[in-house]
């Protein structure tokens, strides 16, 4: 009964991961294609609709990081209706941001990341997840990745008004500030993150760079990619989730430029390919030159990873000595070894939790001075903010009545797109060799991605979540020589 | 017994939001004194998992999506158990990991998750477009799945039977 199901929502399939694989005569890959599903008409469904509903329509768009959709659509609703928020207003902004990136990081690395690293990326398949961690490294872990999740889920249901899908930030600031009392109780969250985060940083070191197998892997050729990287950066060009500039670097390290959000279209443009439905961002001064690495490629990521590079360091102590020790352990500055983003993630957070302590110590993280007023009339708004897997954009225009008449949605990891297809393409071909395939193997091409912390879902205006993948290997004779299905 | 419904999916993504609409109705139906909690989340894994924590019986309403020889609007009653753990083979989820997991990892750490989670699947083709309203066949489905769930609440929980929906 239950094989009829080819998508089982209970577990939020919304589509699936496909990699195609081709290999040459000799068994060889010649090339391979990452391709997903594509979710229609968000564009048209907002259409006709109030921007002051956009924070709370959009956050449905995904379940894995309604928060950053809420908190992006609220910026270019602010911008659209030339309202500055109060002080106050942006700072609960940002700690409700904060606790949610603890949740979402923590999330990725103790139930996706991190297997592979705490297992092994050859132990069985069914010990290689946060069940097999939890059994190999002790109980306790466990306790504390559930602890971190409450803890942020209560903060955000504290100054958002609802748990995972927030309503409380509109244009202009926030519909409610926070109590005295509320305060003290976000605080002792707060610390209380700044500890797991310091604990999970150095279980990382344990584990991972204690391990000279792992630290190779890491540093190998076969995950390394030489791009452009971008991220979020107040004015002193430190890394920030919430607010700031979009900064990017070349592959070098040299800052290449830097823009306010509502400039994003002189610098961002989307390549289009006939074997996938997602469009694949690129800097437009350098242009499209394919899937390829190098200066002269306009391709780009924003990850965690690309956050540190091209930033000059994190805002508070404690992560800006983990950033300090990162590149001198790694070999410099700027890092393209793409697996080394589960280190840097985190390191955000720690920053997170940093920040969020910071915020909620703010002598006016309670005045009731949370909301302006708008006199004008809403034209055109971009608001950006740094989703946990990528820059994230939203750009709405509306009519004179504030409804909207065309959106435009740039999510986290569509701008990963390009390098995520370059990453499993070349994992592939240095894997897969003379035809032989085995699970081992697979999984050190799916390790590839994984590093990206990629939500199609999201991507693909689609609800979140489980990313089941189809791989199918293709004889140079056009035969499929091996289908391996994650159902 | 304390017990939950949950109303799953998306509300604005088509046919994926008609387990919000049954949840709805079977609100609009329980009795006001009934020890039954109803919510409608869209969420999986660990985060589903923590909202179900401290109850007794859970039963979960959500879209599946039809095979070939499914009609549209059919409903289908199973147990969780009963549905394949997609996570056992790999971690499918870039985020998360499936719903038997995570009940397993929250009973590990000691939380009072129930023994069981029923399940009420409508079928459903058309959930890859945004869009806040049911298709025909689907929305009508609603009231017959808002009457399993209430006839379910009335029976102790039972091993898995399959329910058609007459024409």
């Amino acid at each position: 009964m239950t094989q009829r199901i080819s998508i089982d929502p209970i577990t939020r399939l919304e589509g699936h991961g496909k990699i195609e694989i081709f290999l040459d005569e000799q068994g060889n890959v010649a090339n391979s294609y990452f391709q997903i599903p594509e979710l229609r008409g968000f564009e048209r469904f907002v259409v006709g609709r109030p921007i002051e509903e956009m924070p709370l329509i959009t956050n449905r768009i995904c379940g894995v990081c309604p928060e950053a959709h809420h908190m992006a659509a609220s910026k270019a609703a602010d911008m659209a209706y030339q309202v500055d928020p109060p002080r106050t207003a942006k700072l609960l902004r940002e700690l409700l941001y904060m606790a949610f990136y603890c949740t979402d990081h923590t999330t990725h690395f103790y139930a996706l990341g991190g297997p592979d690293f705490v297992m092994g990326p050859d132990a069985p398949v069914a010990e290689r997840n946060i069940l097999g961690v939890i059994h190999k490294v002790g109980l306790e872990i466990g306790s504390k990745v559930i602890q971190m999740r409450k803890y942020g889920h209560a903060t955000v249901e504290i100054i958002g008004g609802r748990k995972v899908h927030p309503c409380a930030s509109i244009p202009g600031g926030m519909t409610k500030g926070i109590t005295e009392e509320q305060r003290t109780e976000i605080e002792a969250m707060g610390r209380w993150a700044i500890e797991f985060a310091q604990f999970s940083l150095k279980l990382f070191n344990d584990i991972v760079l204690g391990n000279k197998a792992y630290v190779d892997l890491i540093l190998g050729d076969v995950y390394t990619h030489r791009t452009y990287s971008m991220g979020l950066v107040d004015a002193n060009n430190k890394t920030n989730f919430y607010d700031g500039q979009v900064r990017v670097v070349d592959p070098n390290g040299k800052e290449f430029i830097k823009y306010a959000p509502k400039d994003y279209a002189e610098h961002i443009a989307e390549h289009v390919e006939p074997w996938t439905y997602l469009k694949f961002p690129y800097l437009k001064k350098v242009g499209w030159k394919g899937f390829t690495d190098g200066e002269d490629s306009g391709v780009y990521t924003a990850t965690p990873l690309s956050r540190l590079n091209s930033s000059d360091g994190m805002a508070t102590l404690l992560a800006q000595e983990q950033y300090e020790r990162f590149y001198a352990t790694l070999g410099g500055k700027p890092i393209h070894q793409r697996l080394a983003t589960h280190w840097a993630r985190l390191i955000e957070l720690l920053y997170a939790a940093e920040r969020w302590v910071e915020l909620v110590t703010d002598p006016e993280i309670t005045s009731p001075d949370v909301h302006a007023k708008s006199t004008h009339i809403p034209t055109e708004g971009v608001g950006i903010v740094e989703a946990p897997r990528g820059t994230l954009t939203h750009h709405y225009w509306t009519d004179e009545r504030g409804l909207v008449t065309k959106a435009n949605l740039i999510v986290g990891t569509t701008n990963n797109y390009a390098p995520i297809q370059m990453s499993t393409n070349k994992a592939a071909r240095s894997l897969i060799k003379g035809g032989v395939v085995n699970e081992g193997l697979l999984n050190m091409v799916e390790m590839a991605f994984r590093a990206y912390d990629p939500c199609f879902g999201c991507a693909t205006h689609s609800l979140p979540g489980q990313m089941p993948l189809e791989v199918t290997i293709w004889a140079a004779d056009g035969n499929p020589l091996e289908v391996l299905k994650r159902p | 017994m304390k017990t939950l419904i949950v109303g799953l999916g998306n509300p604005i993504l088509g046919d994926d939001g008609v387990g919000w609409k049954v949840a709805e109705e079977v609100r609009r139906q329980l009795p006001a004194e009934a020890p039954v909690d109803v919510t409608c989340l869209s969420l999986g894994g660990l985060g589903l998992m923590e909202h179900l924590i401290g109850y007794q019986r859970v039963i979960l309403v959500d879209s599946f999506v039809m095979g070939a020889n499914d009609e549209l609007g059919s409903i289908l009653i199973l147990k969780l158990s009963e549905l394949p753990n997609y996570s056992a083979f790999h971690t499918t989820s870039s985020h998360d990991t499936s719903l038997q997991n995570a009940i397993e990892l929250g009973r590990a750490m000691g939380a009072q998750l129930p023994d069981e989670v029923e399940v009420v699947g409508i079928a459903t083709e058309r959930i890859h477009e945004f869009s806040d309203t049911l298709s025909s066949p689907v929305a009508d489905a609603v009231p017959f799945a808002a009457r399993i769930v209430l006839d379910l609440l009335a029976q102790v929980p039972k091993h898995k039977k399959e329910y058609q929906m007459q024409e």
